[in-house]
């Protein structure tokens, strides 16, 4: 596999069946309970396409060079994903560690097919799985060789410029760690025009196998303007003893939607998950975790914390499958959520499954609002109140912050939520 | 430097204050004494600025009308109210707070904020006041702290913010004797002829330490007898007997135990 140019091609064999299946597969409905607070005739109105196939739908010079300027600066390999596509000019692949490899999922498919059957052979859950297969022609391959230990932080950007014709594009991250091998991969989806009137969105999937001992740490910025859409879905497979660290910033779009399903095939692997949503307006906040235990003695865990304002609303619906036979799993669950409106709407639920024996499983919500003795005890002490609000708030959100490595990326998200660190 | 004129305080239509003066001036140290319920926290409180009560009658501090301030500005206008039960700020650093607290403070009052290593000279002095280790200005505010700790960091509050007016609500409560001294020394050494005091206590005990210029019994709702300190050393040996449900003006009958 190269890891200089890239080029873009024709799609994964797979992929034009599922477009022949597209069609029949019917969008998720308030039936659905992995979908019930999605804002469906919001969904209803992305037109999804492929840039690949439709020049009409790429042009990323129209892309606004201050929409890249609010995203975090990383000292590592840069890929910028234009509506779905790699975009080479504004990627920066030069002097790639020893051990690691990245190329373009299209030049991945065209050349070495077998290498995303299981990226592109995923089961059809939904009509948005559908379309990410369908359409996710594009998007990024990064290896990991066995026992490289990475340091700088891969930066996948993955950014939509809505169109008239099609104004949703689907892209593909694959990551694939090798036995003993570590690595950052920090993921910044955003989209070009505020333009209230103008609804776009993505629909981004990533897969990730993990080999023995691997570790990886996966952050998800999502940071969509107000108007579109983020339809993101993680999928983990780990083998024993190996760590995932995944760490999600639900916090842009209309409806942001991040879907992590991690399956601990390995005895011994751990899965460290936590993440924050920060709703205003009326947005909707969503995330679906699935944890798998197919193995013995694997560590889960799973810490989510929302603030929500306005009329927004946030979701949370967490699951722990302990299959047969997984006896020794150590599993927890957590869900804290601050309301800082009284139209604001928290929805939690946790989904436990358990069929070993010898099986540790804790799960806990809660929802609260902000401590008005606090407040009058800050104010009485000189703090104006909206100071004192933001002290209060930051100091909830901070705990989800403290998880994450890069003091880039924490210093980011203080400052998007209006929250610096001191 | 404060007068309070028939200050009036009731929670949904429940009366707790009903009427009550006082004036303090520079420099004094005045030592409120009363039974439980009488309104003593109700009245620091209505004086720094807490929602939730019906306020009527007037209070200026320097001439500023406090009741028309939200309690931010109160603080700016240089009032400072100790509390009786601290309150616990998981996940916002002390030190953080501290100095946030002085420098918005410091902006209302259009002086220059202060730069973290200015302040950190500042709340070392503070520290050295109420005998504090290093560790506390890095832990969260008051969370997990012992109940002297908390008292503790209230005084250590009052000698980084230096207030016009200290008002110290039953700051003796649940201290043991080495842990009262300590308080009492800190506040005592931010005594100063700019700086008034009121000293809010069920038990004489405190005033042991903080001798007060003026002492004040308050019960239902009013202030219904004003001494000095020896006031405070009557209620001890006698307790509010005197006080409650008895007419003081008109009786003329002697206080328990007074030579007759």
């Amino acid at each position: 596999m190269t890891t200089g140019a890239i080029v873009t091609s024709r799609a994964h064999p797979a992929s034009a069946a599922i477009i022949e299946q597209v069609g029949a597969i019917d969008l998720p409905t308030k039936r659905n309970e992995a979908w019930r607070y999605a804002p469906h005739a919001k969904l209803s109105q992305l037109k999804f396409g492929s840039a690949a196939h439709d020049s009409t739908a790429l042009d990323s010079t129209t892309l606004d060079s201050t929409t890249l300027d609010s995203i975090p600066t990383l000292d590592g390999p840069t890929i910028v994903i234009v509506n779905g596509v790699v975009d080479q000019s504004r990627s920066n692949l030069s002097s790639l560690p020893v051990g690691l490899s990245i190329a373009s999922l299209a030049e991945v498919a065209n050349n070495d097919p077998a290498r995303l059957d299981r990226h592109f052979g995923a089961a059809i859950t939904d009509a948005f799985v559908a379309n990410n297969v369908a359409f996710g022609t594009d998007g990024i391959v990064i290896d990991v060789a066995d026992g490289q230990r990475i340091e700088a932080p891969i930066h996948v950007i993955d950014v939509v410029v809505p169109g008239d014709t099609i104004n949703a594009f689907c892209s593909g991250v694959v990551i694939d760690l090798g036995p003993r091998s570590s690595a950052t991969v920090v993921e910044t989806r955003i989209g070009a025009n505020n333009d209230a009137a103008v609804v776009g969105g993505s629909n981004i999937r990533t897969t990730i196998t993990l080999g023995a001992n691997a570790t990886l740490e996966h952050i998800v910025l999502q940071d969509l303007p107000a108007n579109q859409i983020q339809l993101g879905a993680v999928e983990v497979t780990q083998a024993e003893a190996s760590e995932f660290r995944g760490r999600s910033f639900n916090l842009g779009a209309a409806f942001g939607r991040l879907a992590y399903r991690v399956e601990l095939g390995g005895d011994g692997a751990r899965t460290d998950l936590s993440g924050l949503f920060h709703g205003r307006g009326d947005q909707v906040l969503d995330q679906q975790i699935t944890v798998v235990h197919a193995a013995t003695n694997c560590v889960s865990r799973q810490s989510y914390r929302g603030v929500l304002d306005d009329e927004s609303v946030g979701v949370f619906n967490g699951g722990i499958d302990v299959l047969a036979g997984a006896n020794g799993t150590d599993a927890e669950q957590s869900n804290a959520n601050l309301l800082l409106s009284n139209r604001a709407e928290i929805n939690t639920q946790p989904r436990l499954e358990i069929l070993a024996d010898e099986v540790a499983c804790k799960h806990g919500a809660t929802v609260g609002q902000l401590d008005e003795t606090a407040l009058y005890y800050m104010r009485s002490r000189g703090i104006p109140a909206d100071e004192a609000r933001r002290l209060l708030i930051n100091a909830f959100a901070d705990q989800t912050v403290e998880e994450v490595g890069l003091e880039t990326i924490k210093a980011w998200v203080m400052h998007r939520l209006g929250h610096e660190h001191e | 430097m404060l007068q309070v004129e028939n200050l009036t305080a009731s929670i949904g239509g429940t009366p707790i204050l009903k009427g009550l003066d006082l004036s303090v001036g520079s420099g004094e140290v005045h030592a409120i004494m009363g039974p439980n319920g009488s309104g003593k926290s109700t009245f620091a409180h209505a004086l720094a600025g807490r929602d939730g009560y019906e306020i009527g009658g007037t209070v200026t501090l320097d001439g500023q009308d406090l009741l028309a301030m939200e309690p931010e500005a109160r603080a700016a206008a240089g009032l400072f109210l100790g509390f009786q039960y601290p309150v616990e700020i998981p996940g916002v650093n002390n030190m953080y707070f501290l100095r946030t607290a002085l420098n918005s403070v410091r902006k209302a009052r259009g002086d220059d904020e202060i730069g973290a290593r200015d302040f950190l000279k500042i709340a070392n002095e503070a520290m050295e006041l109420v005998e504090m280790k290093q560790d506390f200005l890095h832990r969260a505010v008051n969370a997990g702290f012992s109940g002297g700790e908390k008292k503790r960091n209230e005084i250590l509050q009052m000698a980084v913010m230096q207030p016009r007016l200290a008002v110290l609500d039953e700051t003796d409560s649940g201290l043991d004797i080495d842990a009262l001294r300590v308080i009492a020394s800190g506040v005592n050494s931010l005594r100063g002829p700019d700086r008034s005091m009121i000293v809010i206590t069920h038990y004489q005990r405190l005033l042991d330490y903080i001798e007060p210029d003026f002492v004040h019994v308050l019960v239902d709702g009013k202030i219904v007898k004003s001494g000095d300190h020896t006031l405070a050393l009557h209620l001890e040996d006698h307790g509010y007997a005197d006080f409650v449900n008895h007419d003081l003006d008109g009786s003329g009958r002697p206080l328990s135990g007074a030579a007759s």
